[in-house]
């Protein structure tokens, strides 16, 4: 029975191609904006998830300013804070500044850290060649390099590896180590990848003004991110005068990047909603001239005996095919789609588990809810006006 | 046997009535072949309404072999349609995106008879209507002649008690009229059903055993040996 009426159904909307074909079209554009928006939003939180996979979120950035410009830690304060504030694991200072480095006629233009020993595994780097800076390396004109300013620096004819020379300004500093490749964190202010790294009392002789004002801290994981931003921020509150200390976990930051993020999507896929209903009442429209077109063969069904449930029954499996048809089509574009955007915003495409059963049964139920309507118009017609009409 | 008592169909028109139908009465046995004729405005057409159970009367009875077919509501008026009434239009009213035999099947379909064996009495009606080649032509691809013929093994499928035929040659040639006149009465004697053909074509009403005119309402009837 049910085989029959979605055989004639198809039958149905065979004969009027073109119509159907724009009905599905509003289905189609509909069903492919919503999957497209809801794939969207899952590539998005994927990459934030990606983006702290290499941190952690066990991690605090502290950062000092003063009314002229940066702060200054004074070093010995912040290496007893791991004593003092039991939740503080390991941290790390580092001085900030940047310029250009050149190799065999080669120029890179970056960020420059002075670091600790420490800063490599707070920030959890690893050397793909050679070894980080040690806390021994003082004033030897030592310097690591990220993958990506590597990579730049490196000719054909001669690649950096350990023990190429770099200048920078007035030194000549020889590579002890280069880095593995590293995903641009959030919690970050710089790229790891596109940074060289010295040891701290080198600054001096490739930075201008110098400044320890920032510090990477690594909490115990089972610690409460804003229990041990306010324990920092009492250690540090008498030791640092006049200047202002202001500290960021990466869990406070990745939770109100997913609010964005799902504020983001919500409206995304508010849109996608709006497209749909759009292409429904399309296919309420169509349902309705086929309707008013056919009202002769529904006279002609309910004298043979059709029961005004049959022609109901009829009606509607057209409007759902139609949708059902447009919605399968639109879950493909709409994948398509979002995997296009992922692919020209170089992030890692996902596919939103919910996105293919979801549009599947919204595009269903759009059938189902614009194409009631007209199934039980056509439902009530009376037989003697029906098989009058021409 | 069908039985019309004392039928009336009035309907309204701006603040008073207009009676269309005023004490018909009509008894029609199983076999029979009989003929309505009558001019325009005559109430034919809301007779056959009446009697194919798409309209109901104002008063009156109407019963269709000892049941009051009246009292049914839309679902079961159209479950008797399928069963006791078989139609025939002047423009055959075939349903254009089915072909020839499933055309014919849709009443037994509406009933609920599996396809297999819609199939299998739609294409032996076909050949008894003298179709057997042309079971799976789409309607357009048929002749008018051969379209009223798939229109009466559509109204003849479902074994009904009465076949209800408006102006069946209204829209055919004299000779092709003649064609389905004589299957008419080949029908009739073979299946015993009951044949009402709404006329205005004396040459048709010719040929029907029991005449009966209707005007300004009500029958007067003729006798004549056929």
């Amino acid at each position: 029975m049910l085989k029959r009426v979605l055989a004639e159904a198809v039958a149905n909307l065979l004969a009027s191609r073109q119509r159907s074909a724009l009905a599905l079209l509003g289905i189609v554009i509909g069903a492919a904006a919503v999957i497209a928006m809801l794939n969207v939003g899952a590539i998005a939180r994927n990459e934030t998830i990606r983006q702290f996979r290499q941190l952690g979120t066990d991690i605090l950035m502290l950062r000092l300013d003063s009314d002229s410009g940066l702060g200054n830690f004074q070093l010995a304060d912040v290496e007893a804070l791991p004593g003092e504030v039991p939740m503080v694991t390991e941290v790390a200072p580092f001085v900030i500044g940047g310029g250009s480095v050149l190799h065999e006629g080669n120029v890179s233009n970056g960020s420059h850290l002075g670091v600790t020993a420490d800063f490599a595994s707070v920030a959890r780097l690893r050397t793909q060649s050679g070894r980080f800076i040690s806390n021994l390396d003082r004033y030897e004109l030592y310097a690591v390099l990220g993958q990506g300013m590597a990579q730049q620096l490196s000719t054909p004819y001669a690649p950096v590896r350990v023990g190429s020379n770099l200048r920078i300004g007035r030194y000549v500093f020889t590579v002890i180590g280069i880095l593995e490749p590293v995903l641009q964190s959030p919690m970050m202010p710089v790229d790891i990848d596109n940074t060289l790294f010295v040891s701290v009392p080198n600054v001096r002789r490739i930075m201008a003004n110098p400044a320890m004002s920032m510090a990477v801290a690594r909490i115990r994981p089972d610690a409460e991110a804003e229990a041990a931003v306010r324990q920092v921020e009492r250690y540090f509150a008498p030791k640092i005068r006049d200047q202002r200390l202001s500290v960021l976990s990466a869990r406070q930051l990745i939770a109100g990047m997913q609010n964005q993020m799902q504020l983001f999507t919500l409206l995304l896929g508010a849109v996608g909603a709006i497209a749909l209903a759009l292409g429904g009442v399309g296919v309420m429209n169509i349902m309705l001239v086929s309707i008013a077109e056919r009202r002769r063969e529904i006279g002609v069904r309910l004298a043979i005996g059709a029961e005004p449930g049959d022609i109901r029954t009829l009606f509607l499996a057209e409007a759902v095919i139609l949708s059902v048809a447009g919605g399968i089509i639109g879950i493909f574009l709409g994948i398509g789609g979002a995997w296009f955007f992922a692919w020209l915003s170089g992030w890692e495409f996902v596919l939103s588990p919910s996105a293919v059963p979801l549009g599947a049964g919204v595009s269903a139920a759009v059938g189902i809810f614009f194409g009631f309507y007209p199934a039980v118009m056509a439902s009530r017609l009376d037989p003697i006006e029906a098989l009058r009409a021409e | 046997m069908l039985e019309l008592v004392d039928i009336g169909r009035s309907f309204r028109v701006g603040p008073g009535e207009m009676h269309i139908l005023r004490h018909l009465s009509l008894t029609v046995a199983a076999g029979e072949l009989v003929s309505i004729m009558g001019g325009s405005g005559s109430g034919k057409t809301t007779l056959m309404n009446i009697i194919g159970l798409l309209d109901k009367p104002t008063s009156g009875q109407y019963r269709i072999d000892g049941q009051d077919v009246l009292r049914a509501e839309a679902r079961e008026l159209s479950r008797l349609r399928n069963r006791l009434i078989g139609f025939v239009f002047q423009s055959f009213f075939l349903l254009p995106r089915l072909n020839a035999w499933r055309n014919v099947a849709l009443p037994l379909m509406y009933r609920g008879t599996p396809e297999a064996e819609a199939r299998r009495r739609a294409l032996a009606m076909l050949e008894r209507v003298g179709l057997a080649e042309r079971t799976e032509h789409m309607p357009a691809m048929l002749s008018g002649g051969q379209k009223q013929r798939v229109a009466i093994a559509r109204a003849l499928v479902g074994e009904p008690r009465v076949v209800l035929a408006d102006e069946p040659t209204g829209a055919l040639d004299p000779k092709v009229s003649q064609e389905i006149m004589d299957l008419f009465l080949e029908l009739k004697r073979e299946f015993g059903v009951l044949i009402l053909i709404i006329t205005h074509d004396p040459g048709v009403a010719a040929q029907c055993e029991r005449q009966v005119v209707l005007a300004n309402g009500a029958l007067t009837e003729t006798l004549r040996a056929c």
